[in-house]
């Protein structure tokens, strides 16, 4: 997992979950992270659907289990994705 | 495991009602429950029906993991035609129990979405509510519709108000209070006030049994003084409103023989929020502009005859508000919203200049069986 990805969107998640930056690991999930419900897991879809110009799919949105794993799913697509 | 969505089918039963425990045990709101049974019992869907509802749960294998409806209705878009839409209802995720089902109503919607981009949600309690802020965060566009009132039993409505504390009431009245400058017994006055600003309509109201072609002649002359309404048509109001529902009454108003609009009033079911007062409902209407007031006073009328405590209505169009109001109502805070996908939403387009002639009332959406 790239560290660039991570930290952006780390960053992302601290702004919608009102966490600091340094609370949030590749661990943080819905379970740990009192402000990730299903609005904000919409708001954080959202929101890297338009910071990285993906679209995700269910399948994916499904993936987003945690940071950790949302970052490999963002950066396996950017990496499917020809710039 | 992967979450598919797919129709619900009677096989899902039993995982359905295992669902409706575990978000029941959990959440201790007996409100969370999704439809028992596969085949709704409202507008179940039929060979050539205009409406029906159809249901959609979300797998994790075996297990159901949420669930959806979709109401399946024509519309009419002043300028566009007819259009198929739906109304998106009864969205349930165990995301709202467990965390690590977050992503399902995101799903759920954009499920929705995917099979009527044209989607539409009603009601849902406030914009402070989970699902509007879903669907607003979705790009659909939000609506307050107009919620009148009208104390049919001053002493009534005040011991019950005064006994609920309910917090919604309390700063209705509030208003009231503070728009009158009298106090909360200026309630009664404020209605007469507002009364006198109508003026006395000659029409005939009468009950009838279901609705013919008379209600087909009344679409077709008031359609175009809307710019988005649900069909009105006989067949389609035979369907919503059949003879064996009894709790609904179906009014014909007419003048000089001719009907000019009809109403369809009822008795809401028993709500805490509204202690033991009987409260009346104009459900839904239909006429031409000119004979909206009317239509609204006849209605009005039919259920203080009933002895109701309170006359409520929600209405969207401007029309049918100024009738409201000429007939005593007044306006309260709305928690009850239209919320249009972007595609509808492109469809109603310039949407402020054809939002105050939406004709949306309590009859559209889900809310028919729930409330009556």
């Amino acid at each position: 997992m790239s560290a660039a990805v991570f930290d952006q969107i780390r960053t992302m998640a601290s702004d919608l979950f009102g966490v600091p930056e340094e609370r949030i690991t590749a661990d943080s999930s819905p379970q740990t992270l009192e402000a990730w419900d299903s609005i904000q897991h919409l708001n954080l879809v959202l929101a890297l659907e338009e910071k990285f110009s993906v679209q995700l799919s269910p399948e994916e949105i499904e993936q987003m289990t945690n940071i950790g794993e949302t970052a490999k799913l963002i950066e396996s697509k950017l990496q499917a994705t020809p710039r | 495991m992967a979450i598919s969505i797919q129709p619900y089918r009677q096989e899902h039963e039993p995982a359905v009602e295992q669902f409706n425990r575990r978000l029941q045990r959990s959440s201790g709101d007996p409100d969370l429950v999704f439809s028992k049974t596969a085949i709704p019992r409202w507008l179940a869907p039929a060979n050539h029906n205009p409406v029906w509802n159809e249901f959609f749960v979300a797998l994790e294998g075996s297990t159901v993991r949420g669930a959806y409806g979709l109401k399946q209705e024509m519309v009419f878009v002043r300028g566009k035609g007819m259009q198929r839409v739906a109304c998106y209802h009864h969205p349930l995720s165990e995301g709202i129990v467990d965390r690590s089902y977050a992503s399902v109503g995101v799903l759920l919607a954009r499920d929705a979405l995917a099979r009527q981009p044209f989607l539409y949600a009603l009601g849902m309690g406030g914009y402070e509510r989970p699902l509007p802020k879903m669907l607003k965060a979705l790009g659909f566009s939000l609506t307050p519709i107009p919620f009148y009132f009208r104390v049919a039993h001053t002493a009534t409505f005040l011991r019950e108000m005064e006994a609920l504390r309910q917090a919604r009431w309390r700063a209705l009245l509030m208003d009231v209070a503070a728009a009158t400058g009298t106090g909360w017994l200026a309630i009664k006055s404020a209605q007469a006030v507002a009364r006198l600003r109508g003026r006395p309509m000659n029409f005939v109201a009468e009950e009838v049994a279901e609705f013919s072609e008379w209600a087909d002649d009344l679409w077709n002359q008031a359609k175009d003084s809307v710019s988005l309404a649900a069909v009105r048509d006989a067949n389609t109001l035979r369907i919503l409103y059949p003879p064996r529902v009894t709790n609904l009454r179906r009014l014909r108003v007419s003048r000089n023989s001719a009907a000019i609009g009809w109403a369809i009033v009822g008795e809401r079911r028993k709500d805490p929020k509204f202690g033991k007062m009987r409260v009346g409902s104009i459900v839904d209407c239909w006429a031409s502009p000119e004979n909206a007031a009317a239509v609204v006073q006849a209605a009005s009328q039919v259920l203080e005859k009933a002895d109701v405590d309170l006359i409520v209505s929600n209405q969207s169009h401007q029309v049918w508000c100024r009738g409201l109001e000429s007939a005593g109502f007044l306006k309260g805070p709305s928690t009850f919203l239209f919320a249009a996908s972007r595609k509808l939403t492109e469809l109603l387009q310039p949407l402020e200049q054809n939002r105050p002639s939406f004709h949306l009332t309590r009859a559209d959406g889900d809310g028919l069986p729930a409330n009556f």
